[in-house]
């Protein structure tokens, strides 16, 4: 059982991002992902965060996660809105961020995951879709980490967003997947 | 078959489209706005063969579902929480009037405080109203528990309401992969809605549900107790086709790894699969317990929680409403009820009110406490299994006292 949390901010589509995780490891793999969303009083640009189980085996637990395997991280200014995205995490906790400046990436570095992945999301979602809203490309970047395939994804994408909205958000992935880098 | 990403919400909703459902009316409220948004979207498309008529409330919804059903087509309506409250008088029109509507409902707790959160308290509040109640453990349940609800619900020997229970956001929300069955094979198992009663036509107006004296009220009611009698073994014949035809098996009390179990948790919702989880998580560990999965509360499987708890010593209920007042939860009192000559030692558990999260650490912990019980090495228990240290000085009132 893989424990995901994923955090950003209303309207950067957090939630989203877990449905279509969900998708693609449940529809493309051949395995088993449910969401357990946090819903708030959230508002477009307060702090959300979702919760993913996967698993080969269909899924039993329905709570959220506390102690996460993988924490990806959309925006990485929560952390300055009162989120501690290091909450739970233990010695073998991955982190995947979007974002490619180094003073940022030194602030994570302190939390002490065991390992680190970065790329500018917002910067690839603004090239392919004209629209800074980072999931798409973070969910390549994910890809980029081995824990699902890149194709997988990019059929989620589609399924989700339909043809053509799918396509350049499936684009976004593959740049992300490609881009991605372990620090 | 095939599948498909679904939430609690979408799963009924495609529900209601495969049994075909010819009249929706629903009033939307959190967490169950969007199920009534893809009802409308569905109507709007054609996808739905429907008529979808908006209200201002929902007890104008159930009044209309009611009234539209007696017409003698399958009419649906869906709600949550102070939604549900409101409809509370129509709920006893529809079961009186012996209208088999089946109804999702997004359990949300009731205000006040104001909660958009999981909890059973509001239609544990209803559980009296002369309604079937299921709760679904998963998203693929939610499905499959509608079309079971429809063959119930409607069914000569029962002619009785049913509410299909499904938790707030846990699964109203949350995304899951389902196994959607070929229209067809649908269509074979839930059929068409075949009336069986009188019904209105607006050719040949006729008023019904008129008044009725202590002549015959008790009649009346006892007539509706034969339903709810009935039911109970409707519904074993309607889950055992659903499972031949299906593949898929749902027991009105499924026993979890309780035949050699020293201790069993007695459980709705949602939380059956955490506290599935955890069975398996404790076993590992050769510690020996094991769960009973209500799925029908109403009418109560007394027969079948008795089987599934004979000669257990120490049984927890997890009660997901706080039953004010009360000895106890309802599922706790419909529990010693019935084992009431059995001498287990019945611990009452409440928690996941307002949206708490049930979480494995909770469950487990219920489960030590009941096993250091049988083992005689403990007396109480934890009866508000979540609560925090300082609840009295919670939101403390600091103005105009």
């Amino acid at each position: 059982m893989i424990r995901l949390k994923f955090y950003g901010l209303g309207g950067q589509g957090v939630v989203t991002a877990g449905e279509i995780f969900s998708g693609a490891v449940s529809l493309f793999e051949d395995k088993y992902a449910i969401t357990i969303p946090a819903y708030g009083h959230e508002r477009r640009g307060a702090p959300v965060n979702t919760s993913i189980v996967m698993d080969e085996e269909p899924i039993l637990v329905n709570s959220f996660v506390y102690n996460p395997d993988i924490v990806l991280v959309m925006d990485p200014t929560v952390i300055d809105k009162g989120v501690d995205i290091s909450e739970g995490i233990h010695k073998d906790s991955k982190l995947v961020i979007n974002t490619a400046d180094e003073k940022v990436l030194k602030r994570y570095k302190e939390y002490g995951f065991k390992e680190m992945y970065s790329v500018d999301g917002t910067a690839i979602a603004l090239d392919k879709i004209g629209r800074g809203i980072p999931n798409s490309a973070m969910l390549g970047a994910l890809a980029g980490t081995g824990l699902l395939k890149i194709d997988s994804v990019e059929e989620a994408i589609r399924s989700f967003f339909g043809e053509k909205v799918g396509d350049i958000n499936a684009e976004a992935a593959r740049e992300a997947y490609e881009q991605i880098k372990k620090i | 078959m095939a599948y498909k990403m679904l939430n609690g919400n979408t799963a009924a909703a495609e529900a209601m489209k495969l049994a075909k459902v010819q009249v929706v009316s629903v009033y939307p409220i959190t967490p169950q706005s969007p199920m009534s948004e893809r009802l409308a979207d569905m109507v709007a498309s054609g996808e739905m063969k429907a008529e979808y008529i908006r209200v201002e409330s929902e007890h104008s919804a159930m009044s209309m579902t009611m009234t539209a059903q007696l017409t003698g087509v399958r009419a649906g309506t869906a709600t949550s929480s102070n939604g549900l409250a409101l409809m509370h008088e129509v709920l006893s029109m529809v079961s009186g009037t012996r209208a088999p509507v089946v109804m999702p409902v997004v359990n949300r707790g009731v205000a006040a405080p104001w909660t958009l959160w999981c909890e059973h308290g509001d239609s544990m509040a209803q559980r009296d109203m002369g309604w079937l109640q299921f709760y679904s453990e998963n998203v693929q349940e939610v499905l499959d528990l509608m079309l079971v609800a429809y063959r119930v619900a409607e069914d000569e020997r029962v002619l009785t309401p049913a509410m299909v229970c499904l938790d707030g956001f846990f699964l109203s929300h949350s995304m899951q992969k389902v196994d959607v069955p070929e229209e067809e094979l649908v269509d074979d198992f839930v059929g068409p809605y075949i009336r069986k009663n009188g019904y209105l036509d607006t050719k040949d107006p006729m008023f019904l549900c008129g008044l009725c004296g202590p002549e015959d009220y008790t009649e009346m009611r006892y007539q509706q107790k034969v339903g709810m009698d009935n039911a109970s073994k409707v519904a074993q014949e309607v889950l055992e086709e659903f499972e031949a035809k299906f593949g898929r098996k749902l027991e009105i009390v499924e026993g979890y790894k309780t035949e050699d179990a020293d201790v069993v948790l007695v459980a709705l919702g949602s939380m059956c699969g955490t506290a599935k989880y955890v069975v398996n998580k404790m076993r590992a560990e050769g510690k020996k317990v094991g769960v009973a999965k209500v799925t029908m509360f109403r009418p109560f499987p007394v027969d079948q929680l008795r089987k599934v708890l004979a000669g257990k010593e120490v049984i927890g209920v997890f009660d997901r409403s706080a039953g004010l007042g009360g000895q106890g939860g309802p599922v706790w009192s419909e529990t010693c009820a019935a084992l009431k000559d059995q001498s287990s030692d019945i611990r009452h558990y409440v928690g996941g009110l307002g949206g708490r999260d049930v979480t494995i650490d909770n469950i487990e912990k219920i489960f030590n406490e009941l096993l250091e019980i049988k083992e005689g090495r403990r007396d109480k228990h934890t009866q508000w299994i979540d609560l925090k240290d300082n609840p009295m000085e919670i939101r403390q009132v600091i103005k105009n006292v």
